[in-house]
């Protein structure tokens, strides 16, 4: 079949490679019928998450058709639409019973990289290099989907293939953040970030009631789309001060919830960027956590903090002082797809949660390779590449 | 700067912190004092496991090991201790994955197995990581 392969730092191809099998009795073979970037790919592509070898296929964020079931699969058949969460879960231990899915204890084949990382392993993700368990991700004609009967879920009737995309990963990450954030009736919410993820968590935190939310980025197509689909306020953060304006519109307080939506690798105006950015190709630091910094400072007291953005490694100057003065709770966590995915789809068929509108670019697979240059550079108002395998 | 050289200092900081665990282990592994126990925490209350007859690989070198079954707080499951007893034969990484395997058995009735046939391609610079993910389940530092 084709897919998409990393072939090395920034070099992408799509090659022939076999088929999956299916390889445990819960396992399923699905058709992808679309599959989408994200941002957590160019962290891979970038290099920065140095656990790739030539021939991984990407991709984590997919929908698709079942063509083939393992014989103790039992919420799905042969020919069942389903979305598919990003991370592999089992189900069945401790933690995915607390409904933290993506710290499953059974669903990463390589634990031993990041239990020596970071002091325990989470599970394993599709497509998202060896240390979350090599598996082969979306951006190909099939792929393989471990604990289906946990991780595959069925797509209503109601809802389109390009809606249903989204709750595989942007739309139950950004809602995770919003959830996991604590976002109250009332609240003022801050998210850094307007790319799909940001946009999501936007569009989750008005859902629970906050009174405002406030969306930060500097890309003016993508502010916009926050304005016109998720019905949010932005705030461009190359034009004004962002601490002075969120304190502004937040009574002075500072915002109740701040969401980070940016991940490692941050982009900031000015000199912290460059210090960020040399110490991080120094190798000094491994991530840029400018937009983590920005968010525990302007974060009101005793408030809340949730880091969706990617991080692999450590950061520097990170603000400790902010954070125990000022009583902040930090939170952050990969997704739990499963936790949110069939609530998102039934908001989905509802209206309530609209996603179509990050599909900026539609391409066939074999075109994925100029996808990815569009969606990392920002090109042509890139907000999501979709692939048609 | 070429693409494997940035390859290879993008590494540099995140293989040193595994590189400083395994140090560290061999510093203590000089120590004469006892062996470390592994532990892990199955979901599965106590009363519904035996030591003598727990699945997977375990039972394959039990007579190599004290294993010791305790309930663990808070509806958490139950406590699997091994250590290896003096003049054995298995090594640490035997039992981490006897162990990680032992529990996904006990949790799902299955142990799960790398997606397949491989997509890669053996090169020069992947081989650490080859190396690494073929014992994917020995090292790490339970
Ligand atoms: N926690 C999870 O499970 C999970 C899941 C998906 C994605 N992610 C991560 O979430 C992050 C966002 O993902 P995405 O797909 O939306 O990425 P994206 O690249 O499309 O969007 C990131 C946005 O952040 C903006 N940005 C950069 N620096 C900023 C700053 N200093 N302040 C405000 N905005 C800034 C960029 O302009 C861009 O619009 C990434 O790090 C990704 O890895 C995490
Ligand atoms: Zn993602
Ligand atoms: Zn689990």
């Amino acid at each position: 079949m084709r897919a998409l392969q990393w072939e090395g730092v920034n070099k992408l191809a799509v090659g022939t490679v076999p088929d999956p099998e299916l390889r445990n009795p819960g396992d399923v073979i699905v058709r992808v019928t679309r599959t989408v970037t994200c941002g957590s790919d160019l962290h891979l592509l970038g290099g920065y998450i140095p656990f790739m070898e030539k021939g991984d296929v990407l991709g984590h964020e997919f929908l698709g058709e079942i063509v083939e079931a393992g014989p103790d699969v039992r919420n799905h058949r042969v020919g069942d639409r389903v979305v598919v969460s990003s991370f592999i879960s089992c189900g069945n231990c401790w933690y995915c019973d607390q409904k933290l899915y993506s710290l499953c204890e059974n669903g990463n084949t390589n634990p031993a990289i990041t239990e020596t990382l970071w002091g325990h392993a989470p599970s394993g993700c599709f497509g998202y290099s060896h240390a979350m368990g090599g598996n082969a991700g979306s951006h190909a004609e099939y792929i393989r989907v471990p604990f289906a009967d946990v991780g595959a879920f069925t797509v209503p009737d109601a809802v389109s293939d390009e809606r249903a995309l989204f709750a595989s990963d942007s739309a139950s990450t950004g809602w995770m953040g919003a959830d996991l954030g604590g976002v109250k009736p009332g609240d003022v919410v801050a998210v850094w970030g307007a790319g799909a993820v940001g946009q999501m968590a936007a569009r989750a935190a008005t859902l629970l009631g906050a009174a405002r939310v406030i969306v930060i980025d500097r890309l003016e197509n993508r502010l916009q789309q926050v304005e016109q689909h998720i019905g949010a306020e932005t705030l461009n953060y190359e034009q004004t001060d962002v601490g002075g304006e969120l304190r502004e519109r937040s009574g002075g307080r500072g915002p109740d919830v701040c969401i980070e939506a940016v991940g490692m690798e941050a982009h900031a105006p000015g000199a912290q960027f460059a210090y960020d950015q040399i110490k991080q190709q120094l190798r000094l630091q491994t991530d840029r956590p400018i937009a983590v910094r920005e968010a525990i400072h302007a974060c009101r007291k005793g408030g809340s903090v949730f880091v969706l953005g990617v991080y692999a490694g450590f950061v520097d100057k990170f603000p400790l002082g902010a954070l125990m003065n000022k009583g902040l709770t930090v939170r952050g966590a990969q997704m739990h797809g499963q936790r949110y995915i069939p609530m998102l789809l039934d908001r989905m068929a509802k209206g309530e949660l609209v996603t179509e509108h990050l599909a900026t670019h539609v391409l066939p697979l074999d075109r994925a390779p100029e996808g990815y240059r569009m969606f990392k550079e920002k090109e042509d108002g890139c907000v999501r590449a979709v692939f048609l395998p | 700067m070429n693409r494997t050289g940035k390859l290879l200092l993008t590494a540099a900081p995140i293989a040193a912190g595994a590189a400083a665990a395994v140090a560290v282990k061999r510093r203590r592994a000089r120590r004469p004092a006892a062996r470390r126990r592994h532990v892990v925490t199955v979901f599965k209350p106590r009363f519904e496991l035996e030591s003598t007859q727990l699945p997977g690989s375990l039972s394959e070198i039990a007579d190599q090991l004290e294993i010791t079954l305790a309930e663990a707080p808070g509806g958490r499951g139950t406590e699997i201790a091994v250590r290896i007893r003096d003049n054995a034969t298995v090594t640490d990484g035997h039992v981490r994955r006897a162990l990680r395997e032992t529990q996904s058995l006990i949790e799902t009735g299955d142990v799960l197995l790398p997606s397949g046939p491989p997509t890669t391609r053996p090169t020069l610079l992947n081989r650490p990581l080859q190396m690494a993910t073929q014992h994917g389940r020995e090292g790490g530092l339970l």
